[in-house]
């Protein structure tokens, strides 16, 4: 059963049941506007342009709460903040609303240049030090938390001096960011880690916890890679219920990138997430 | 490890990425100069800075990054390029792509500009020849089709707006091209090329011959299509921001008669409108008015 509802630190609401904006769906999402309690976009789609993605975004952003989710904001790299890019994410919350927004415990790039990957940094007092540093600088100027997401991640540097489940914990209270706990992730880190994923789970501050994402994943014996291109399986959906258990419900998200089914599929995916939500369902939109 | 041993977070993170970058993976990444020179600890022996897992050894862990690397980039040109990829033949295309994103590696957050340099990376390094300049030319179709998509919004001027434009305002109006429009002065009928290879054909090489194509935007749909050349030349005086007099007299002379002239311009501004090519009027002496 689960425990009574945790509220988090910043009583920001618990969305219900979520998918990824796709581009695929946008024809099908503006024609029958179905039943889904909220969108999540990946921010960078939306950024530097204003052709279809953004004329059907603004549609979509007037029925559905909005969430924004990057993967370029780089908090772990030593490069200086572009506060440039800080301005494009804030007027882009404006203009759809997002509930929120946030990014990765990653870096994607160092002397100007971009990987347009999720790289893990050194679990160290230096790598902490550096990264709280710069949550609270970006936070302090988009005047809003954080929300971010434990990466997969594939490697583990020897100068590391704490596990990533502590130096997650810790990053979330002394920088004061919020966190969007990936089950995935979580299972896929810790099968290539060699950790128990719920341990790690055990470990993390759930009133800092606001989003939970969920997601398909390759694996390939030797190792798994977070690919978003099928169902949740069995493992991940357990962890979801621990973390359920431990929040009392945070607002679900399910990630599906490649091989991008029909929306009915997500819809009927992300919605066995309400058998742990005390059977919620998901909901028709209200119009504007 | 000890603490003082441990390198530092901005020497881990460059040498993470010259590894990761390199064009021939990671093992080759590991031993080169720029990452030797920042972690040279990691050259003598690869697990001082990464551990290997239960199942993956130090290099390989690393080579999954190197790997996505290479493989998200050339995914995104191969969604861009398509006929170029087909002009080129595949192994031709991705070694060029890979040379490309090694010599152009991404300096933006977002991935539209990643491939802005690529037409003109292909003019400098394939061999010289017909097929070179073929997939130069539709190179330039295809990053057009990607800039016009993204482009600025503005509203395309109506029919009766240029109807309402008077023959003797000619020497002041100046019209306010559409920014999602790319104009194309190119070697072959590079348009004409896309369209048989986008329908599934397999056209052969076509033959040298100079086309004139415009790619733009409307209603959030990109479309490309040929000009005639005074047409063309018309609408690149327009676009340079010549009043229509002097766009007129300086691209259309020598069309024949007066009543031919006037039908020919006609034509291509009811063309052009329908297009939403025009987006604003600027009276020379009045206020900028646009849409």
């Amino acid at each position: 059963m689960p425990q009574a509802s945790l509220p988090n630190r910043w009583n920001l609401p618990d969305l219900g049941l979520g998918v990824g904006l796709r581009t695929q769906h946008f024809g099908h999402i503006t024609e029958r506007w179905p039943a889904m309690d909220w969108f999540e976009i990946l921010s960078e789609n939306f950024i530097d342009t204003e052709g279809r993605p953004l004329y059907f975004l603004d549609q979509i952003a007037e029925r559905y709460p909005i969430v924004m989710h990057g993967v370029c904001l780089s908090v772990g790299s030593t490069d200086p903040v572009d506060f440039k890019f800080l301005d494009k994410l804030a007027a882009l919350a404006k203009r759809v609303k997002a509930v929120w927004l946030g990014d990765h415990i990653c870096w994607t790039g160092v002397a100007g240049l971009n990987g347009h990957d999720l790289y893990p940094v050194p679990y160290t007092e230096e790598g902490l030090r550096h990264m709280v540093s710069r949550v609270r600088t970006i936070q302090d100027y988009l005047e809003r938390p954080l929300v971010l997401e434990n990466p997969s991640t594939y490697l583990t540097f020897a100068s590391s001096s704490m596990p990533e489940e502590e130096f997650i914990a810790r990053l979330a209270v002394e920088a004061d960011c919020a966190l969007l706990l990936d089950v995935n992730n979580v299972y896929v880190t810790c099968r290539n880690h060699d950790l128990d994923p719920v341990a790690y789970l055990d470990v993390m501050p759930y009133e800092h916890v606001v989003q939970v994402h969920l997601a398909g994943h390759t694996d390939n014996g030797t190792h798994c890679i977070d690919t978003h291109d099928g169902r949740v399986i069995d493992e991940v959906w357990k962890l979801y219920a621990r973390v359920h258990q431990k929040t009392g419900g945070r607002a679900t998200l399910l990630e599906w990138d490649a091989n991008v089914p029909k929306f009915s599929v997500l819809q009927q995916e992300v919605g066995k997430a309400a058998k742990f939500r005390n059977g919620a369902m998901l909901a028709r939109p209200v119009a504007a | 490890m000890s603490l003082r041993d441990a390198p530092r977070l901005e020497t881990i993170e460059r040498w993470m990425q010259a590894v990761v970058m390199h064009p021939e993976g990671a093992a080759a990444g590991v031993v080169a100069k720029p990452a030797r020179r920042l972690l040279p600890q990691a050259a003598a022996k690869l697990e001082n800075v990464v551990l290997p897992s239960k199942s993956l050894t130090s290099l390989e862990r690393l080579n999954i990054y190197a790997y996505m690397y290479y493989a998200r980039l050339l995914e995104i040109l191969t969604n861009e390029y398509p006929t170029t990829r087909q002009v080129l033949g595949d192994k031709v295309f991705e070694r060029v792509c890979r040379r490309f994103v090694q010599r152009n590696p991404s300096k933006h957050r977002t991935l539209n500009l990643l491939s802005e340099k690529f037409p003109a990376f292909l003019g400098r390094s394939l061999p010289p020849g017909n097929r070179r300049s073929l997939a130069v030319d539709v190179a330039r179709i295809e990053r057009a089709m990607e800039d016009v998509f993204d482009a600025p919004r503005a509203d395309a001027l109506a029919a009766a707006e240029f109807a309402a434009i008077g023959a003797d305002e000619w020497h002041r109006v100046r019209l306010r091209v559409n920014p999602a429009l790319v104009l194309l002065k190119l070697r072959f009928p590079a348009n004409d090329y896309m369209n048989a290879t986008r329908a599934g054909a397999r056209p052969r090489m076509p033959r040298r011959r100079a086309t004139f194509a415009i790619v733009y935007r409307r209603d959030f749909k990109v479309f490309r299509r040929d000009q005639a050349p005074g047409q063309f030349k018309l609408l690149t005086a327009l676009a340079r921001g010549q009043t229509l007099a002097q766009a007129v007299r300086s691209s259309v002379s020598g069309h024949g008669n007066a009543d031919r002239l006037a039908a020919t311009l006609g034509a291509w501004f009811r063309e052009w409108a329908t297009a939403g090519i025009f987006c604003g009027i600027e009276r020379a002496g009045a206020g900028r008015r646009g849409r």
